[in-house]
């Protein structure tokens, strides 16, 4: 009886062992979460034969999980913004990556490889943000025509808390000739505060404001123009003198997971020309893989190829990081008051 | 009516335990955090709340809201409450029913509905420039007026049934024998159907009052980042800067708000009568 109990407490110890082994549990973010199941998530399983755990979430609660579970991670690969993964990093909650486990590495764009520093993360995505404006009603050339007369009461800014909030405070410096520093920048926004429709939190809620004509200009990132470009209505994509804003979402590896063999396996999967293509073809991201060749139609939709990539102006992580909460307190105090 | 208190207690035990688990405990613990600075007790977070300008601004905004919002229910509410109790009872269940029928749709449905009255090529706007009122469409949404009709909206039934309840208790010859003694309109409503209807005007004015400080959609819609207000402020705090000692602190500010308000309403109740 001893003996088939020890047995039976053995077989259970060993299965979940195995079952652990065979886990991989992943933190991203929450939209197209179909089409990275059918072009990732699926064939990845069926190579390693383990079992991928998604988690979704917006990136503060995210982020806030791994933090939690410091001690012992729950998250053992996440997907993130530059900027909360150097975040991450600075708390030590992030491993570095070697690039030797990822035999894709060397075919990523050279800012893909190590964004942050001390090899801490490596790009998986880029995305440029421009202005999105009605062709028909307005003419946009420069960022500084987003707080000009022709769209007074009629344009949206992002919200400084959100991905596009610091780009587009960088870009409307350079067109209002004030440099890299926000704070003339901000004060300006306050000062046209009543000529701004409202400050949006998500691309899907300007998708909506623009398609009911409350807004006719607002800087958005190129991920959201295809809910755009088929809505039926006029809309372009803007050359902005200054340039395009741009931006990178990176992978990294949760401190002391215990599973880095299968996340390096699942990031290098990634990574690779085949599920790039996939994922641009889907128009979910623009790849971060040089190797990746889509159709002139796919890459119209796209952050695509190496022109485009190397002459976006992508605002340093740790500048976001370190003045964010100056940003955030002079933005309530002069801009939503 | 129980044979024992033993009775009484048991029947009310699985209510007592469901709420003290899944509602008070939680919700407790997470007030308590709201207390706790470096590990002790403290209202610095109190006080960090009250100094920040967009802070004050945002609280007095959801208190004048609020209060407006309640303010017009109640209004508007006696004039319609007044109105259904003086119909046949056959008619009485239809327009109670209508006034009843809103409820029934989801308030992220009831406000975009107000998208649409209040954009710029809305029903309101449309109407304001084909009458030549003005050459250019006038901003409605994302301003105080729209999240003030949009709570409006939302809870006038809540004052319009309370007070519907209220009044169908008064007894029917008492306002006519007001007017026959020569009571105005305005004294019958002031010393006949407002003393007699206090309790329909508490209850009807907490949920209103309530209901507005603590609506998320509306205000998160209609309102936007522009028109902040106490709950979308919280919504901010959790949601984008993971705060949730603040978050902690707002809650327990409309808490608070909200006890305040009842008391008030009750206290102006038994100072009429």
């Amino acid at each position: 009886m001893k003996t088939a109990l020890s047995i039976m407490l053995l077989g259970c110890t060993a299965s979940t062992a195995a079952m652990a082994q065979d886990t991989l549990t992943i933190s991203v973010y929450s939209f197209a979460q179909d089409e990275y199941r059918a072009a990732l998530y699926k064939p990845f399983e069926e190579i390693c034969g383990c079992e991928l755990v998604i988690e979704t979430g917006n990136s503060v609660e995210r982020m806030a999980k791994i933090e939690a579970n410091a001690a012992e991670p729950v998250i053992d690969m996440a997907v993130i913004s530059t900027q909360d993964a150097l975040s991450l990093a600075r708390k030590d909650l992030i491993a570095p990556l070697d690039s030797a486990k990822l035999s894709n590495f060397d075919k990523l764009y050279q800012a893909a490889q190590d964004p942050i520093g001390d090899h801490m993360a490596v790009g998986y995505t880029f995305y440029a943000s421009s202005i999105v404006y009605r062709s028909d009603l307005v003419d946009i050339t420069s960022w500084g025509d987003l707080l000009g007369d022709e769209v007074a009461g009629q344009v949206a800014l992002p919200n400084i808390t959100g991905t596009q909030g610091p780009p587009t405070l960088m870009m409307l410096g350079k067109a209002l000739d004030h440099g890299d520093d926000f704070k003339p920048v901000i004060s300006t926004i306050g000062e046209k505060a009543d000529d701004i429709v409202t400050f949006y939190s998500r691309s899907s809620e300007l998708v909506q404001l623009m398609n009911q004509q409350e807004v006719i200009a607002a800087p958005v990132g190129r991920f959201a123009w295809s809910s755009f470009k088929d809505a039926g209505l006029p809309f372009a994509w803007a050359e902005p003198a200054e340039g395009q804003a741009g931006g990178m979402n990176v992978m990294v590896m949760t401190k002391n997971n215990g599973n880095e063999e299968l996340a390096y396996q699942f990031m290098d999967y990634w990574l690779s020309t085949e599920v790039q293509t996939k994922v641009a073809e889907m128009l979910v991201d623009s790849p971060a893989n040089k190797e990746v060749t889509v159709s002139d139609e796919i890459a119209d939709n796209l952050t695509y190829g190496a022109d485009v990539i190397e002459a976006l102006n992508i605002l340093d992580p740790a500048t976001i990081l370190d003045q964010r909460e100056d940003w955030v307190d002079q933005w309530n105090t002069e801009v939503i008051r | 009516m129980f044979r024992n208190t033993r009775e009484g207690l048991a029947l009310a035990l699985p209510a007592a335990i469901f709420s003290t688990l899944l509602f008070i405990l939680p919700v407790g613990i997470l007030l308590s955090e709201a207390f706790r600075q470096g590990g002790s007790w403290s209202v610095q977070g109190y006080i960090d709340f009250f100094a920040s300008p967009l802070n004050r601004t945002v609280f007095l905004r959801t208190l004048k809201l609020g209060v407006l919002v309640a303010g017009s229910a109640a209004i508007i509410g006696y004039a319609a409450a007044f109105c259904i109790v003086n119909l046949s009872p056959k008619a009485r269940g239809r327009v109670f029913g209508m006034v009843v029928l809103p409820l029934m749709i989801s308030p992220v449905a009831r406000t975009y509905a107000w998208i649409v009255i209040l954009g710029r090529t809305g029903i309101v706007n449309e109407a304001i420039t084909g009458l030549g009122l003005s050459d250019t469409p006038i901003r409605l949404l994302f301003t105080e007026t729209a999240v003030y009709l949009g709570l409006l909206q939302l809870f006038l039934p809540l004052m319009i049934i309370s007070l519907v309840s209220a009044m169908e208790n008064i007894p029917r010859d008492v306002i006519p024998a007001a007017r026959v003694l020569g009571a105005s309109w305005f004294a019958v409503f002031f010393k006949v159907i407002l003393p007699l209807t206090k309790e329909g005007l508490v209850i009807g004015g907490t949920l209103v009052f309530t209901g507005a400080l603590t609506a998320y959609i509306t205000p998160a819609i209609l309102g936007g980042s522009k028109v902040l207000m106490l709950e979308t402020l919280l919504y901010q705090r959790v949601n984008v800067s993971n705060d949730f000692v603040s978050a902690g602190v707002i809650a327990m500010i409309l808490i608070v708000m909200s006890f305040t308000a009842n008391l008030l309403l009750k206290r102006i109740a038994t100072t009429r009568s």
